[in-house]
């Protein structure tokens, strides 16, 4: 536990010092796209990882954040209410959708998310109430009581604390009766009924908590932008980015989604400026390319190859009294 | 604890569980005694497993009763069984493959310790019951056979059972390992936790058993001592055939 605190430590010193310290707008809209999507991964990582049940749909969650804050300012309220109004609308959209499907064997429940975000998706397109396809543009105020601000540095501060606020929860999470029963689901459902931990209750409120995650980055990510719309919010293609983040630094890891984060920002983002302008998509090749050696070589993602290995070099997985070493 | 001399603590009556046309159980009564161990023993395929299952939660009984502490738990989902007082282990080993033998023990406290530093402390008294107090910090999967089977019962007495089910832990197990595991259930028993042990190698069973349940072709068909399970007709007939004079084709699968 102390470690990972080290380690956020020194991220948030390194996010502050960069806050501050870096003039140019191209790295620092960078480094928030790179908090935001640690936090989405994290999020993500909370039912799909710990609890291991895959969401193909979890924009529609940041995109509760999103929209919320956009029908806030647009109604002259203040954005601050988005956060809670946003949390409350993206934890009833998940244990709605999640009541039937959570329990589910099999692909059901992802299959799910993909059927439940399709119809978000167009029925956000279709009311006029919610901005219909064009979206909204949010008008141009300052300041803290506005959360809109004409310099980058204070986006990067706040998307750092939302960032540190989520995986310490999630250090907490690890080391909670909720965190061990997910783990033990997504392990074994048979046996996870027979220490007396059912399934739907624990499911869904692990799925509430990650839909609330991914709203607060909607908010932080619209008031950022100051435009929403469906297609950089609710669409498929940000779900799937969202899953990829979790995917590629490990499932089910504390730091997986950061690293993933990492990866996607440089490779998707990085990559695509520097050969994106070109116009010949070499950006996206690299970085699918990536996605499949990753898929190949390390199944259980960055960090779930390290944990593995860590896990050797203690002993635990040693098998039988004759190995060598033993547990510590 | 409560369990008056009268009433046993886990009462079933009429049990019975079609698969579509199949009758796995049809008519199966059994008691267990408070403090004491029932072995429940029958032929392949007569449907101890489908019992067991049906008490466990795990299958939704087609009808009877199952009265556990004379309340109704017949058709409860497994978790709620489990949260009733009633642990288990399963035949075929369930682990939580990730998860090193403290963590999954620890998931087993946590029902009655929601904290996790209480469960935890539970959780290593639990493994050092069990004898896998060394072994804390290995992955389920990396387990032998025998030390799997010691973490399903540890993993079933975190949850701080007052009837425990065994389903065959004495199965793949060698003699010496059997042994210990007799030695765990001895002691398992002086912690007065009740046992219903499902088993098909009877001479495991007799010198432990309080009581006999033999079930075959999905009914009960004997319940008493050990002793008397040996001698009785029926009993022999199940496991056996019927005597020597006939040598007509049984098909027992």
């Amino acid at each position: 536990m102390k470690p990972h605190l080290i380690a956020l430590g020194a991220i948030v010193a390194a996010g502050l010092a960069a806050a501050f310290g870096v003039r140019d707008a191209v790295a620092l809209d960078l480094v928030f796209t790179l908090l935001l999507y640690a936090v989405l991964g994290q999020s993500w990582n909370w039912i799909s990882g710990y609890a291991g049940n895959i969401s193909f749909g979890h924009a529609i969650f940041f995109g509760c954040g999103a929209y919320a804050s956009a029908l806030m300012v647009t109604h002259g309220l203040s954005p601050w209410l988005a956060i809670p109004a946003g949390a409350l609308a993206a934890a009833a959209l998940a244990i709605v959708t999640g009541f039937p499907t959570l329990a589910l064997r099999g692909h059901y429940f992802s299959i799910a998310t993909i059927a439940v975000a399709a119809i978000v998706d167009a029925l956000v397109r279709t009311q006029p109430a919610l901005g219909r396809a064009t979206g909204f543009e949010l008008p141009i105020a300052t300041g803290w009581a506005a959360l809109q601000f004409a310099d980058k540095g204070p986006y990067i501060v706040l998307a750092l604390a939302l960032f540190a606020a989520v995986q310490v929860a999630t250090i907490a999470l690890e080391r909670s009766r909720l965190g061990y029963y997910l783990r033990a689901l997504r392990a074994n459902h048979a046996a996870a009924a027979a220490v007396g931990i059912d399934e739907r209750s624990w499911k869904l409120l692990a799925f509430a908590w990650s839909a609330v995650i991914a709203s607060c980055a909607g908010v932080l990510y619209a008031q950022y932008t100051l435009f929403v719309d469906p297609p950089s919010t609710i669409a498929l293609g940000i779900s799937i980015d969202i899953a990829l983040v979790g995917v590629v630094g490990g499932i089910g890891t504390l730091w997986g989604p950061a690293v993933g984060a990492l990866v996607y920002v440089v490779l998707a983002k990085g990559v695509a400026l520097e050969l994106g302008g070109s116009g010949k998509g070499y950006d996206l090749v690299i970085y699918g390319a990536i996605i499949c050696v990753i898929a190949a070589l390390r199944p259980h993602g960055i960090v779930g190859s390290i944990v593995d290995g860590l896990r050797r070099r203690r002993g635990a997985l040693d098998l039988g009294a004759a190995a060598t070493g033993g547990a510590a | 604890m409560t369990a008056t001399a009268a009433a046993p603590l886990l009462e079933v009556r009429g049990l019975a569980k079609r698969f579509g046309a199949l009758r796995a159980l049809d008519g199966v009564d059994l008691d267990v005694a408070g403090g004491k161990l029932t072995g429940l023993i029958g032929p392949n395929g007569a449907g101890k497993s489908t019992a067991f299952a049906c008490i466990a939660g795990a299958e939704r009984p087609s009808a009877g009763s199952i009265r556990f502490r004379e309340t109704e738990i017949a058709g409860m989902p497994a978790s709620r069984v489990t949260r009733a007082g009633i642990g288990r282990t399963y035949q075929i080993v369930q682990t939580f493959a990730d998860m090193t033998v403290l963590e999954a023990t620890t998931t087993g406290a946590l029902l009655r310790h929601p904290r996790l530093s209480d469960a935890m402390a539970r959780a290593e008294e639990v493994l050092e019951f069990v004898g896998l107090a060394d072994k804390r910090h290995r992955l389920g999967r990396a387990l032998t056979i025998a030390d799997k089977k010691r973490l399903e019962v540890a993993r079933a007495l975190a949850t701080e059972p007052e009837l425990l089910l065994l389903d065959e832990v004495m199965a793949g197990l060698t003699p010496a390992e059997c042994g210990a595991a007799v030695e765990l259930l001895r002691g398992t028993l002086a912690r007065g936790i009740t046992i219903l042990m499902v088993e098909h190698v009877m001479e495991v069973l007799m010198p432990i058993a309080d009581h006999i349940v033999v079930i075959a072709a999905g009914k009960s068909i004997f319940r008493g001592s050990a002793a008397e399970a040996v001698r009785d007709a029926a009993v022999v007939e199940a496991y056996l055939g019927a005597p020597l004079a006939d040598d007509a084709p049984e098909a027992p699968r």
